[in-house]
C-alpha cells in the first residue's frame, strides 16, 4: 500500500512535481513539500477553515483534498499575495483595521478577504459574513475582519 | 476507542483511482463492489475516513469523466444533473434559481461556500444522510435517479431510494450517473425552511414546500418533504391528495399538519429534543403552507 503518486502542482506560480502518498491531503503537501506554513492543520474535517487555499480560483479547504484530486491544480496561499516588503491591497486593509487578534486563522481570513475582493467587488456585509461562514476566528475579532473586508474593497477601487 | 480514532490526524490507506470513462469506472466498481468508495466533492467520505467510519480500500475518483459533469435543462422534460456537478455550481445558476426555487433554496443553505466548491449533490444524496437539505427539495420535485452498472442502467424516484439512515436501494456495483429533476408544475413556487442553531450546522428540520395553482382546487398542487425528523427525508403523498380537495384552505393546512406530525418520527440528538423537532414540524409547516397558499 507504499504506492507513491506523482502530482504537478503549481503553488503561488512555481510549479512542481511531487510525489505524494494516496492518502495525503492537499494541506500536507503544501506544508511539507512546498514549505508553505500559513495553512494550518485545525479540525481537519472541514468545520474551521483555517486550511482554507484558493485552488483554481475557487475557495477551498485543503484538509477535504486529497493530494493525488489536486494534480494539475493552481494554487495560491497568502504567501502569493505580497512581494518582499509590499504587502498586497487585503493585507494593507487588514493592517490598517486591525484584522486579526493571536494571528492563527488570520491566513484562511486573508484568502477568504482576497477571494472577496476579487470577485465579489459590491459585496455586501451580508454576503461577506455568509463568505466567512466556512471559518472560524476562536478570538472571535470578527467585526474587525469584516471592516478590514470592506476597506480591501474600498481601496481595490480606488487603485 | 471512538474517542481515539476521533484524534485521527493520518487518513487511512487506499489504493487510488482515476477512471477517465464511465465504462472504466462501472468495470473497477463491479471488480471492487463495497471495497471501493467513490469520490466526487469528498466533504464526507474524506471526514468519514478522518473520523474512522469508513476505511475503504479502493477510492474511485470520478472527477476526470467528463461525461459526469452534466448540467442540462430542457423545457419540458426538465433538469439532468451529472454526479460530480458540485453543489457551488448549482447555486450559482441563475436558471435552477428561476425553474426550481425550492432546490436553489436548499443547495445554498448546505455547509458553507468553501465546502460547497467541492461537494455534489449526487453526494449529498448517495451519502443518505437524514439530514440532507437536498433531499426534501428534491423529493417535492419528484426526481429521479439512474443507477448504472456493467449490467445497464435503472431509473429509481428518489421517494423509493432511502431505506434508512445512511442506506439506500444502490447495489455494491452501481453508481448514481444522473439526478433527473421533471419539469415543475406551471407557477410553482416555493421554499426550503431550514431550522438551525447557526447558518453551516446541520439542520434540526428541514423542510421543503411547492405550491402551484393555490385558489384553483382541480389545478392545485400541495407538496411537503422534510430531513431531520425520521432515518429518512420524508415525503407525504397523503398531503398533495388532501389539497386536490375543494375546501376551505384553513381547514386542509390544520388536516396537512396532522397528517404530517403522525408521519414523522423525530429523535432527541446534541442539536434538539424530540419535542422540540415536533414543535417545529408543526408551525414551520402551518407558516409555511399559510405563506406560500396566501392564507391570512
Amino acid at each position: 500500500m507504499a504506492e507513491t503518486i506523482t502530482i504537478r502542482l503549481k503553488v503561488n506560480g512555481v510549479e512542481k512535481e511531487v510525489a505524494v502518498k494516496p492518502n495525503e491531503r492537499l494541506l500536507d503537501v503544501l506544508r511539507e513539500k512546498f514549505y508553505i506554513n500559513s495553512v494550518k492543520a485545525g479540525c481537519l474535517r472541514g468545520e474551521c477553515g483555517i486550511c482554507t487555499v484558493i485552488m483554481n480560483g475557487r475557495l477551498v479547504k485543503s484538509c477535504l483534498v486529497l493530494a493525488p484530486e489536486a494534480d494539475g491544480a493552481e494554487i495560491l496561499t497568502v504567501e502569493g499575495l505580497s512581494r518582499p516588503g509590499k504587502p498586497s491591497v487585503v493585507q494593507r486593509a487588514f493592517i490598517e483595521k486591525f484584522g486579526f487578534q493571536c494571528g492563527f486563522c488570520t491566513p484562511a481570513f486573508i484568502m477568504a478577504a482576497y477571494w472577496i475582493v476579487e470577485n465579489m467587488p459590491n459585496a455586501s456585509e451580508e454576503e461577506i459574513k455568509e463568505i466567512l461562514n466556512s471559518m472560524i476566528c476562536r478570538c472571535t475579532g470578527y467585526k474587525q475582519i469584516i471592516e478590514a473586508i470592506k476597506y480591501a474593497i474600498e481601496l481595490k477601487k480606488q487603485a | 476507542m471512538r474517542t481515539v480514532l476521533a484524534f485521527r490526524t493520518i487518513l487511512p490507506t487506499f489504493t487510488y483511482h482515476r477512471p477517465s470513462s464511465l465504462a472504466e469506472l462501472l468495470e473497477l466498481k463491479a471488480k471492487l463492489g463495497k471495497d471501493a468508495a467513490i469520490l466526487a466533492g469528498g466533504t464526507d467520505l474524506l471526514v468519514d475516513m478522518k473520523m474512522g467510519v469508513k476505511r475503504p480500500p479502493h477510492v474511485i475518483d470520478i472527477k476526470s469523466i467528463k461525461e459526469l459533469h452534466v448540467l442540462e435543462y430542457k423545457e419540458g422534460s426538465g433538469l439532468i444533473i451529472g454526479p460530480t456537478v458540485t453543489l457551488r455550481e448549482l447555486e450559482t445558476n441563475s436558471l435552477l434559481k428561476e425553474k426550481y426555487p425550492v432546490l436553489w433554496d436548499a443547495v445554498r443553505k448546505i455547509a458553507d461556500v468553501a465546502l460547497r466548491e467541492r461537494a455534489t449533490l449526487a453526494g449529498n444524496i448517495a451519502n443518505a444522510s437524514p439530514a440532507a437539505d437536498s433531499a426534501p427539495a428534491l423529493l417535492v420535485y419528484d426526481a429521479k435517479v439512474e443507477l448504472t452498472s456493467v449490467n445497464g442502467s435503472r431509473l429509481v424516484p428518489l421517494r423509493e431510494f432511502f431505506t434508512g439512515v445512511k442506506k439506500t436501494v444502490m447495489k455494491e456495483n452501481e453508481v448514481i450517473t444522473k439526478i433527473m429533476v421533471p419539469e415543475p408544475p406551471a407557477g410553482a413556487k416555493g421554499e426550503y425552511f431550514k431550522a438551525v442553531r447557526s447558518a453551516e450546522d446541520l439542520a434540526l428540520v428541514g423542510i421543503a414546500a411547492l405550491v402551484a395553482n393555490p385558489n384553483n382546487p382541480a389545478e392545485r398542487v400541495v407538496r411537503l418533504a422534510y430531513a431531520s425528523v425520521a432515518p429518512t427525508p420524508v415525503y407525504v403523498k397523503e398531503v398533495e391528495e388532501l389539497f386536490k380537495k375543494d375546501e376551505p384552505l384553513n381547514k386542509l393546512i390544520k388536516e396537512a399538519v396532522n397528517i404530517m406530525l403522525s408521519k414523522v418520527s423525530p429523535i432527541s440528538d446534541v442539536r434538539a429534543t424530540r419535542e422540540y423537532r415536533l414543535h417545529l414540524v408543526k408551525y414551520v409547516t402551518a407558516y409555511l403552507l399559510r405563506k406560500l397558499l396566501g392564507v391570512k
